[in-house]
């Protein structure tokens, strides 16, 4: 059976940027894959141009790009927006970018039924609250008749996800959902995502830019760094062995309390993550990375360096544990 | 015992927001009867979720909000009645959002020489010395000096506000989030450079994050924020290896380390997020609490000392 999401060699240039370089990955029904890597590396480019909504100027190329068998290539935007919101929806880090200011939150959640399906309004009411309840929302009646702007940024974002269930969706895609919240309120958007997966079977396409969050919520990562996956693996494996530089530097920067001593300290990543022009060739890390050597300026190798774990480097096993 | 660095007693804040032209105006009391005091050379963290009164602990410390009760002293002075210029020498704050908090249409150099331009009476020179020596500790370069805000990263922006705060070699420091903007490996490289800046020049902070695992790394001492008042302080390490209140232990649950094979911990709290206006009778944390009991809904908890700290609940009592 082929994946719910296919993604092979993706390509994304915005004029004098190429902002994904070559990427490729599946998501499986059922499935949380996490793309991770630090804020400019290509992750919502990515996203984007799953979904058919680059910016103007976005050019895309891929050698695959397929929803449930479908090649997607080349849909056309009236075929591509009746897939977004109905099997395949997107959330977003900030909801305020996806809700409408002008319309209650139960005019908005109806008129997606409505749109995609025709459902009666009574019925698209009563789907809603049955969604408002199942995020976890204490008092749903209240919350339809209300304005985006008169919740909590935790609040918007349970509806935001509720509004993407509104259609029974198989594939999900979440840019860094809980990024703009507090950790209190991530835990419990995280927790909730993960359960509505299992109830529901959905393919979660999961951006983040944490380790943390990674480790507990993904079934199979993807390192990102500069527009190409780095590395990739399934989790356990992943955080067993890491073994790329970039994704060695990314763990040593996350805090976890009892681990580190005060004043000793924290790993870090010196630089930024660097504008790549379109024809660059080479690791895009080097200026970065500690192990950098002559060859890192040539064509690099994707070699298997464990069970379904590839990576991008010259380094022959990577990192040394 | 040698004077505190901050030393705040009692105090408090109310706002009235308004709600249109006929609703009664909203009373939001922000913090709420708050006593504590920081010893030079440490660092006081303050940890809490959104809208629980962080920010405004720290503006009314840095003297810029004034208090509707209760008082603040910087150095064994009070804040109230300092002159301006004293008070900018002895204490300086770094904001969370590097992106508005430095005027975009300054140079970073002339950013940086802000303070010790209204300080008046220095010259171009040593102004011009004390800038490139702000520079040089945070790790800009003296062309990164030259730069606008909008051609910097948000973790050199962020270095320029620290830049900015240390030009007057204060004693004091009130970083309000200083990394919640910022991508994960920034934020290693800015928590390294304040750890050294305070190590160096033997510097007083205090910390604001809603993230513990962030504080941990720099505090000395913890101090937790619920709804405008501190529901448990203690020493870092106790409060990390023994919470006592049920919204420390909430807030410590929901730090995602990353190891494989935990997934989502349930932190409990519910869905209502507390409100400033609408402080609930009893406990205020009671309503969110799982283990909150029936005294909780009735009587407000008194403070209990422990050896290393003190905790605001009945569970701890
Ligand atoms: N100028 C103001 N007028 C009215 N209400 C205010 C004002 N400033 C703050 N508040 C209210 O006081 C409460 C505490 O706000 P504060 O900014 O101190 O929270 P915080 O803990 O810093 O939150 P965050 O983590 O979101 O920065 C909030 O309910 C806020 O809406
Ligand atoms: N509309 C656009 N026009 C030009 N460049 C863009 C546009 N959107 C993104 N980019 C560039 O593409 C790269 C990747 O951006 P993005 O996918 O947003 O990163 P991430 O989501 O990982 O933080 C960046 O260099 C960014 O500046
Ligand atoms: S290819 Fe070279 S520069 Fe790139 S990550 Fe590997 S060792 Fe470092
Ligand atoms: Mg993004
Ligand atoms: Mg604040």
């Amino acid at each position: 059976m082929s994946a719910l999401l296919d993604i092979e060699d993706l390509r994304v240039t915005f004029g004098g940027t190429a902002a994904v370089r070559g990427i490729s990955l599946t998501v499986e029904k059922g499935e949380t894959h996490c793309l991770v890597g630090e804020s400019g590396c290509g992750k919502s480019v990515t996203s984007l141009a799953v979904m058919g909504l680059l910016a103007k100027g976005g050019k895309r190329d891929a050698a695959r790009l397929s929803f449930a068998g479908d090649d997607i290539r080349d849909y056309n935007e009236a075929q591509m927006s009746r897939l977004r919101g109905d099997r395949m929806a997107m959330i977003f880090q900030e909801p305020m970018t996806s809700l409408n200011p002008a319309y209650t939150v139960g005019s908005q959640m109806t008129e997606v039924l409505r749109r995609h399906r025709g459902t009666p309004r009574a019925q698209a009411v009563d789907r809603a609250v049955e969604l408002l309840t199942r995020v976890g929302i204490t008092a749903p009646g209240l919350r339809l008749g209300q304005f985006p702007h008169q919740l909590s940024g935790g609040l918007r974002q349970r509806v935001m996800i509720a509004m993407a269930l509104m259609c029974d969706p198989e594939l999900l895609i979440a840019d860094e959902p809980t990024t703009a919240l507090d950790v209190t309120v991530q835990a419990q958007i995280l927790r909730l995502l993960a359960e509505l997966q299992k109830d529901l079977g959905l393919g979660i396409l999961l951006i983040t830019h944490d380790l943390g969050i990674v480790a507990r919520v993904a079934d199979r990562v993807s390192v990102m760094y500069a527009g190409e996956v780095v590395e990739s693996a399934p989790t356990a494996e992943l955080f067993r062995a890491p073994r790329h530089p970039y994704t060695r530097g990314l763990l040593s920067c996350v805090p976890v309390p009892g681990k580190v001593k005060r004043d000793e300290p924290l790993g870090s990543i010196p630089g930024v993550v660097p504008r790549i022009p379109p024809g660059f060739t080479g690791c895009a890390f080097r200026d970065r990375c500690s192990f950098a050597e002559a060859a890192c300026a040539g064509t690099l190798p994707r070699r298997n360096v464990g069970p379904a774990h590839e990576m991008l480097c010259v380094l022959p096993e990577g990192v040394p544990a | 015992m040698s004077t505190p660095a901050i030393e705040v007693r009692g105090l408090r804040r109310e706002f009235r927001a308004s709600q249109g032209l006929f609703a009664p105006p909203r009373r939001v009391i922000a913090v709420d009867d708050v006593s504590f005091s920081v010893p030079a050379g440490s660092v006081l963290g303050v940890v809490g979720e959104s809208g629980c009164g962080k920010t405004t602990l720290a503006r009314m410390i840095l003297g810029l909000m004034e208090p509707s009760a209760g008082e603040v002293l910087v150095d064994g002075k009070r804040l109230d009645g300092m002159d301006r210029r004293a008070r900018a020498r002895l204490i300086q704050p770094v904001f969370q959002d590097p992106f508005s908090s430095l005027n975009p249409r300054r140079r970073v150099r002339d950013i940086i020489a802000m303070p010790l331009v209204a300080q008046g009476n220095v010259t171009t020179l040593e102004i011009d010395r004390r800038v490139a020596e702000s520079l040089e500790r945070v790790g800009l370069s003296t062309e990164q000096g030259t730069r606008f805000p909008s051609q910097l990263s948000g973790g050199q922006r962020q270095r320029v506000a620290i830049a900015r705060a240390l030009v007057l070699r204060p004693r004091i420091v009130v970083c309000d989030e200083p990394t919640s903007a910022l991508d994960v490996s920034v934020q290693a490289q800015i928590l390294n450079l304040l750890a050294e800046l305070r190590r160096d020049l033997g510097l007083t902070y205090l910390f604001i994050s809603h993230n513990l695992a962030v504080v941990e790394h720099v505090a000395s001492e913890v101090a937790v924020m619920y709804l405008g008042r501190i529901v448990e302080r203690r020493e870092s390490e106790a409060l990390f290896r023994d919470p006592r209140h049920p919204y420390t232990r909430a807030l410590l649950d929901s730090v995602l380390t990353p190891e494989p094979g935990l997934g989502v911990p349930d932190v409990g709290l519910g869905d209502i997020m507390p409100d400033p206006a609408n402080i609930p009778p009893g406990c205020r944390f009671h309503p969110r609490g799982p283990a909150c009991f029936a005294p909780c809904a009735a009587t407000a908890p008194r403070i209990t000392s422990l050896e290393d700290g003190l905790v605001e609940c009945h569970l701890a009592g």
